[in-house]
């Protein structure tokens, strides 16, 4: 099942509601990559508080569209991963690297903002 | 109401301990109590119920000369029950009828003792006296030696079967004052406690294994999603021993929470601890550290964007103005 991808603002939400098979993934992560750059976007949020398992696969297409969306001028944050999910990730020794989480989407929204006003200062 | 209330607490005892009919029939079986041996018994049950109260007294008797225990002979009320239990139990083993009901006295009887410290062997060379005295008594009313000897034999059997009960249920009740105070243990030494909006602090004392690691964990991301946490202050001021293991550890919690988008900041690392750590080899680069909890919690607050100032005037009189 695909994931729809809301924009709000310069922001692009994608909210995942079910398991996605890696096939579902990878179109997720090649829409993203599109979507970033026609909607010219400023930041990318994956909601995945509906998932209960996180594999090496989910989390490594995680990180991709990080860092591609890095690459096109977006930056993105991960949120609503569950305790028992984060817990079996470290476990598994499953890592986002510099991706950056929050809690909620509240969360992932101000920490955005935060840094675009950084950036701007800068 | 107490016998009530404890009558209860048996039954519960009895199922936590797997205690049941089929168990009691595998129980027989170990200890081969077969058809015949009933048919003996019932020929000595005269002899036997007769003197139970004799009997019965003389096992306390026999108690009141061990000096091991004199605690448990101390104790009145428990000693008065179990006098009362034991008539009744000398009466029943030579009943014929072993099955639940007969168990669940066993047991009663054994709660008693464990509660009341009666040391497990104590209670074994009691018995075995007793055991003693009831073969005596076979011996006098059979018509020969033989016959006494098997009639006794089948009632040891009964008695074995009894042991066996009593003794798994002493066990069962050490072990279960062992299991609370482990839970309690647990549960007191993992708190995570909230000290400003979305600021948590986790002070960890004590020793951290690997079940303790994945508790505190547990603890800790709950926590952080309810609370709706951005900072956790970890501190490990009262952690006597950091090795590799638990460094990891350390480092799992950290990412863990991490996934959930909360920092953590690890305070209290001591001077001793640091420099194991250093030669241990262990790469805590992933790690905010900070000295002390006073500064963690500081860096916290900036982090969180909380001012902190004194207002000029403190309002405990004779603290830090005492001129004032």
């Amino acid at each position: 099942m695909s994931v729809p991808i809301l924009r709000q603002g310069d922001v692009l939400i994608a909210s995942i509601q079910v398991a996605q098979t890696d096939e579902d993934l990878r179109g997720l992560r090649d829409q993203l990559a599109t979507e970033v750059g026609s909607q010219r976007a400023k930041g990318v949020i994956i909601d995945v508080t509906a998932l209960d398992v996180m594999d090496s696969f989910a989390t490594r297409t995680l990180r991709a569209i990080a860092y591609s969306s890095r690459l096109r001028g977006a930056h993105t944050v991960v949120v609503g991963i569950q305790p028992d999910v984060a817990f079996a990730m470290v476990q598994l020794g499953l890592d986002l690297g510099a991706v950056s989480t929050a809690l909620d989407l509240d969360d992932a929204i101000d920490e955005l903002r935060a840094r675009r006003s950084e950036e701007s200062r800068a | 109401m107490t016998n009530e209330r404890s009558e209860s607490e048996d039954g519960a005892v009895a199922l936590e301990m797997g205690l049941n009919e089929q168990s009691i029939e595998r129980r027989h079986k170990a200890v081969t109590l077969l058809p015949e041996d009933l048919a003996r018994i019932a020929r000595i049950r005269e002899a036997v119920a007769r003197r139970a109260e004799e009997f019965g007294k003389s096992f306390f008797d026999y108690l009141a000369g061990l000096d091991d225990a004199r605690d448990f002979m101390r104790n009145a009320e428990a000693v008065h029950r179990a006098r009362q239990l034991k008539i009744e139990h000398l009466a029943a083993m030579v009943g014929g009828n072993y099955g639940m009901e007969y168990a669940l006295q066993r047991l009663k009887l054994a709660r008693v003792y464990s509660r009341a410290g009666l040391e497990t062997r104590i209670f074994l060379g009691a018995f075995h006296h007793l055991l003693r005295l009831v073969g005596t008594a076979i011996l006098k009313s059979a018509r020969s030696p033989e016959e006494a000897f098997e009639d006794f034999m089948a009632l040891k059997k009964v008695a074995f079967f009894d042991i066996g009960i009593i003794v798994d249920v002493m066990v069962f009740e050490r072990e279960r004052v062992i299991r609370r105070q482990q839970e309690a243990i647990r549960e007191l030494t993992t708190p995570v406690l909230q000290i400003r909006d979305r600021l948590l602090m986790l002070p960890i004392i004590g020793t951290i294994d690997t079940h303790r690691a994945r508790m505190l964990t547990e603890g800790l991301l709950h926590s952080i999603r309810v609370n709706r946490a951005k900072v956790v202050v970890m501190d490990v001021t009262g952690v006597a021993a950091v090795d590799t293991k638990v460094a990891n550890h350390l480092l799992q919690t950290v990412a863990a929470s991490r996934l959930m988008g909360a920092m953590v900041i690890v305070t209290g690392l001591s001077a001793e601890v640091s420099q194991t750590l250093v030669n241990l080899g262990v790469d805590l680069a992933g790690l905010r550290t900070i000295g002390d909890l006073q500064g963690g919690i500081e860096e916290a607050e900036q982090l969180l964007g909380y001012q902190m100032s004194r207002i000029d005037r403190p309002k405990v009189a004779g603290v830090l103005s005492p001129s004032n």
